[in-house]
Parts: C-alpha cells; structure tokens; sequence
C-alpha cells in the first residue's frame, strides 16, 4: 500500500513543482493522513544528524549541510526550515526511491524542539546537536522547561552523538539525562570582547536545575549564554571537546585547536553554531581543509543575518522572533561604530503568536548613543513597537510608524545611513520583498 | 521635584511575560512630566523591605517553577504587606502575583499553595494542563465612577480565579477570570490585580496615569492634574487593536 502512496505523493510533488510551489509542508500532511506510521517506511543506511534549538536552527543544518557537500558528499536535508514532522517526511519522501530508500551519504534534519521525540522514535538518529533555548513565543509553545523535559525524558534512552552547549545551563543539563550514554560532546566559546558581567538580556538560566541554587557566572556572552557554574553541586564542570579561542569579530575569525577559521558572520551567536558544526564534522572525521573552506564561504541568504546593497547603501537584514533574536541584532548595531537607522518589523500572525510582550525583553536602551538616528516600525503592530521603543528613551519624533510595508521601505531609504533590518517570524520575506523592490 | 518610589518585587523571579514594561511605562510618564521615579528591587536573601516606604509596589508573572520557590519566601511579609495595602499604598499585581495574594492557588494535583490571604479571592489549576486562557482581552475599566474606559490587554493563564467579588473590568473580549468569564481581575482604589500582560500599562495611558496621580496625591496631600503628554502612538495603537478586536 505504502508504495501506492509514495507514487501519489511524488506525482503530487511534481504537480506542486509545475505551479512552482515548494510544498513544504503539504507533502508530508498528505502523507500523514495516508499513513500516520508514513516516518517508518523509508529505509535509512546513512547517518542522520539533527540539530533542535530555540535560535540558530536553519543556519546551523545548512551550514552542516554545505560543509558535508564542500567534502563531497550527498546531503539529504531539510534546508528550508520545514522543520516540523510533516517538513521532515516531505523531505524524505522528494529524496526516496518509490520503495522507500534514500539515497545519500548523510542526512541533516533541522528539528522543532517539540517534534524531536516524536520524529526520532520512528527514524534511527546518530547525531542530535543541542544549540540553545530561550523564551519564545510563550503563548504558543509555554514555558521553555517544558520543552527541555519533553527532550530530556526522549534522551533518557538515547545512546548516539549529543553534541551539547556547555555554555547554555539548559543545555548543558541534557548530557545528564543518560547516565550509560558516554557520546557526549561539549562544545564552548572562550569570553569575546563584548561579553559582560551582569545578564544584559532577558535570559532563563538562573537556578541550577539539579539543585535550585542560584547559578554563579564569570561572564556572559549573550543573554543567559555565558561561563556558568553552580556554586552548590558544580553543574557546569564539562569536559570540553570543541572550544572556539581568539573569536575576532572585527576580522570574522576565531581558531579552534590551533587552527584558524574565516566566516561570513560577525555576530558572537553564529560563532556557536559553528562550534556546533565543527564538532560534528569531527566526529565523523570531516577533513579540516574542507571545514575551513565550506565555513569561510557559507552564508544563507534567506533573511539570516544578510548583507545586502540597496540603492548603494548597505543594509543588513535579520529574522528576530524572540527576545533573544532581537537582543542579539540589536546587539550588533551597537557594536557597529557607523551611524544608522532601523526598521523593526513586528507581526502577530498565527505563526508569529498572538502576544507581542515579549518585544518588552528587548533591551533598546541606548540606541541614540550608539548612533541610531531614526526607527521605522511596521508589521501589523507597528505602533506596539513604536511605543516600546519610545518607552526606552528614543526620541518619539525619530521614530516613523509605516502602514504598510512598501510605505516603510520607501521611508527607510530616503537618506543614505546604513540600515538594520529586523523582522518577526511571518514579517521576514514581505519585508526582504519590499527592500528588494528598491533594488530595480 | 516631586518623587515616587517603587518597589520591584522579585525581578528576576516575575519576569516572563515583559511585565517589567510596566515600570518602564510608569517612569516614563512621570520623567516626562518632572517627577523622580525610584525604583527598588527585592529578592530572596534581600533585606526585608519596609513596604510602608513606598508609593507602588509592583510584581509580574512568572514560570511555575519559580513561582512556587518565591511563595514560601513572600509569605514571610503576610503582615507588613497586608499594613501597607491598609495604609493606601498602591499594589499592581500581574497574573502570577494576582494569584499569590489572594486565599490559595490549588494546583492540578489538588496540592494548596497556600496565598498571602490579603483579598477574598482563590484560584484553581484546570485539570487538564493543555488548556489555558489564552489570548488577546479588552475589558470595560471604570476606575472612577461615570468614567469608562476600555483596556487591552493579553492573557495567558491556567487558573481560574473565583470569588473576585471586586472585579478590574468587565470582558469585551476574551476569557477574564476563568474561561468564557464576564469579568477579570480584582480591583480597589489602590489595587490593580489582574491577568493582562501586554505589558498591561503600555497600552493603556490611562491607567498608568490613574496610579501616577492617586499616589501623588497621596503623598503630597494635594489634588494633582496630570500634564498631557504626546500619546499619538498609543491612541492609534488602541484604535487599531480594539477595530480589530470588537468588531
């Protein structure tokens, strides 16, 4: 029967493609409804790698992705980001003969946080990779702890790769939840120069989760990412088997073991999800020179962290859905010396989640002293953000408040500062639409 | 120049739903108008604040996990705050902190955490944890008599509260105490409790400038009128928000 199956939705693919549609999702919700079990048909003999978080999903499988591609392997991969069950089975059924095979050398699977037990009771996992959870969305997906249970309670009987954030608390805490598992992989950043000593950011690692005391840190690099420690039972003390020293993000490097890596990025987030990357490809044994290749050339071009030229003045765009994501931009543009100007695109679709609080975990303190000289907003709650950047000191009369989005792109380049683009969720490729428009 | 004070309770406990931006909203307003905002902040292993000292005092919502490891610590001021709410001092309680001082929170369980009894009412954890109230809310707010006004808000709740007897607002739209509820939050002249996020000052002006008049009045024993501030943003916000909602 499944076969019948698999000829229906690969004709159905092909319909999709004539109309030029992705079929992302689609696919795989055809097929679930065919099949609920449709995940245990298809016959895997490569390793599979996944990679969940909160932040850094889509650049972390794709930069795997292009890396296991640059030493010369078949890649079978959830690049776009549909990464959900339905996203995962449509993957897998575009790359599968009629009889279920894939044919690849490896696969790498982005994986919702919530979707990581459900996908890999079905389809055998070599590697999971842990990068990071933050708040996000609160009204859709509830409280981080319950996400970081739901993982651990799946990692209890777990016996493949985990490679772990030492630097995240609730991270770190998962290479605990098997005790008989020995394949655990901590990766960490040496302190950068921005780093700080009190949290700058909204953040969740507070108490120690074994223990309930207050978690002790030397510094922190980003919100609640940082060299912690509990001061009670020690949770914190990792062997380390990746750690990035010297991170330069002037000269966009940093050197693991000696060795010196070039990337496209200059944000202190990214240089973790490399971290990430290299400790895979070295436990597969991936060849440093095509590590240091693929990573001095890779960069998504999709709204994450994106270096564009508008009418000749720079403009660099990023995907913020959380206050994580946003702080992380925002803490960019501060680093920048350069003066600019920003537009903050702010939805409240379905996918986005209704509640826009969380835009008040953003720390927008001191724009103006870091040569900010004028905001839009825009987004179905552009005055939302209007009044929480006013709030934070912003002079009201900088700020513009656009109805739509090609009203806001017009006003962004009527000077020539360099722009920072930030956007939510559903916001992001309307408003790279609207920037693009200006380019012709 | 004229000073308010404002006690934080538990900043990095109360956190999670940017209820902070209620402090925010509140020295905004009175820095633009010459008023010095002070703020304090209190914690577990802090010195036992004297709450009688201050004009506000202020606390959010919270992760359960947290929520439950502070109740036993705020129990220990039962008497200290129930003296300062007698004396006039203004409480603004959001969600997690609304429930906490009414009689008790009864967890899915049926376990009692017990609350710092200072209002009549107590809340329940629906059985099944799956379902909150969740969503954008408007209510009808009348903070004095023959002076309506509407307030939008967001809630994300699991308990229902009962007996609020004294209610915050009646519901346009959206659940309020307890799912499909005519009411939400609890309400006496220097007591906001409620479930609305948002933060619930940011978009209502209106209600900030309420608590920033009623506690300088209090303090300095004079009637106060408020300057007007530019609040075009937060009008076309609500005019937005409540077109969309109350159609």
């Amino acid at each position: 029967m499944n076969i019948i199956y698999m000829i229906l939705l690969k004709t159905i693919n092909i319909i999709l493609k004539l109309f030029g549609k992705q079929g992302g999702n689609i696919i795989g919700k055809i097929a679930i409804k065919l099949n609920k079990n449709m995940l245990a048909y298809f016959k895997i003999n490569c390793p599979v790698i996944a990679v969940t978080a909160t932040n850094g999903k889509t650049s972390t499988n794709n930069c795997m992705r292009y890396t296991l591609e640059t030493a010369g392997y078949k890649v079978v991969s959830n690049k776009e980001g549909n990464n959900m069950e339905t996203g995962i089975l449509s993957t897998l059924v575009k790359n599968a003969t009629l009889t279920g095979k894939i044919k690849a050398d490896y696969i790498t699977f982005e994986v919702d946080e919530s979707y990581v037990p459900q996908v890999f009771k079905t389809i055998k996992l070599d590697t999971l990779v842990v990068l990071d959870f933050f708040r996000d969305q609160l009204d859709r997906n509830g409280e981080v702890e319950t996400l970081i249970l739901k993982i651990n309670e799946f990692l209890k009987t777990y016996t493949g790769n985990l490679v772990l954030n030492a630097d995240d608390p609730n991270v770190a805490r998962l290479g605990k939840a098997n005790p008989d598992n020995k394949k655990i992989y901590y990766y960490r950043v040496q302190k950068y120069e921005h780093a700080t000593s009190g949290m700058k950011e909204a953040g969740e690692g507070k108490f120690c989760p074994f223990c309930k005391t207050r978690l002790e840190y030397e510094y922190y690099q980003y919100s609640h990412i940082g060299r912690f420690k509990c001061p009670n039972c020690n949770y914190g003390e990792n062997q380390i088997y990746k750690e990035a020293q010297n991170v330069d993000l002037k000269e966009r490097s940093f050197q693991v073991e000696g060795i010196t890596y070039k990337i496209q990025d200059n944000s202190i987030y990214t240089i973790y999800n490399y971290l990430a990357v290299l400790s895979v490809m070295n436990i597969y044994k991936i060849d440093a020179d095509d590590i240091i290749k693929a990573f001095s050339k890779f960069s998504l071009k999709n709204g994450r962290l994106e270096n564009v030229s508008i009418k000749g003045i720079p403009t660099i765009i990023n995907l913020a859905k959380n206050p994580t994501g946003a702080n992380v931009s925002l803490r960019l543009l501060k680093e920048d010396e350069e003066e600019k100007e920003l537009l903050f695109v702010l939805n409240d679709n379905v996918a986005d989640g209704f509640d826009v609080s969380w835009i008040w975990d953003i720390n927008f303190e001191n724009l103006f002293e870091n040569k900010v000289t004028r905001i839009i907003t825009a987004g179905t709650r552009q005055y939302d953000i209007a009044i929480r950047i006013k709030t934070s000191g912003f002079d009201a009369k900088k700020i513009v408040p656009c109805e739509n989005l090609d009203e806001a792109a017009k006003e962004l380049y009527k000077t020539n500062t360099k722009k920072y683009v930030i956007a939510n969720y559903t916001a992001l490729q309307p408003t790279r639409q609207a920037i693009f428009k200006l380019k012709e | 120049m004229k000073e308010l004070k404002i006690l934080y309770l538990y900043p990095d406990m109360l956190e999670l739903y940017g209820d902070y931006g209620n402090l925010q909203v509140l020295k905004y307003r009175m820095e633009q108008r010459n008023i010095s905002c002070k703020i304090d902040n209190y914690s577990i292993n802090d010195e036992t604040p004297n709450f009688s000292s201050y004009d506000i005092v202020f606390a959010g919502g919270g992760a359960d996990n947290e929520q439950s490891i502070l109740a036993d610590d705020l129990i220990k001021y039962k008497d200290n705050i129930k003296k300062a709410v007698q004396e006039g001092v203004f409480f603004l309680l959001i969600c997690g902190a609304y429930q906490l001082f009414g009689k008790y929170y009864k967890g899915v369980e049926g376990n009692i955490i017990p609350g710092l009894e200072i209002f009549p009412y107590y809340t329940e954890a629906i059985n099944d944890r799956k379902k909150r109230c969740i969503g954008n809310i408007v209510l009808e707010v009348e903070l004095q008599e023959g002076n309506p006004t509407k307030v939008i808000g967001f809630e994300n709740h699991g308990g229902q509260t009962f007996n609020g007897m004294s209610p915050f607002g009646k519901v346009l739209y959206g659940n309020g105490n307890s799912f499909g509820n005519t009411h939400e939050g609890f309400f006496i002249g220097n007591v906001i409790a409620t479930y609305l996020h948002g933060p619930l000052l940011s978009k209502n002006p209106q209600i900030a400038d309420y608590i920033i008049k009623y506690c300088l009045e209090r303090k300095y024993g004079e009637k106060i009128e408020l300057q007007n501030l530019d609040d075009s943003f937060e009008t076309k916000c609500r005019e937005q928000i409540l077109k969309r909602l109350l159609k």
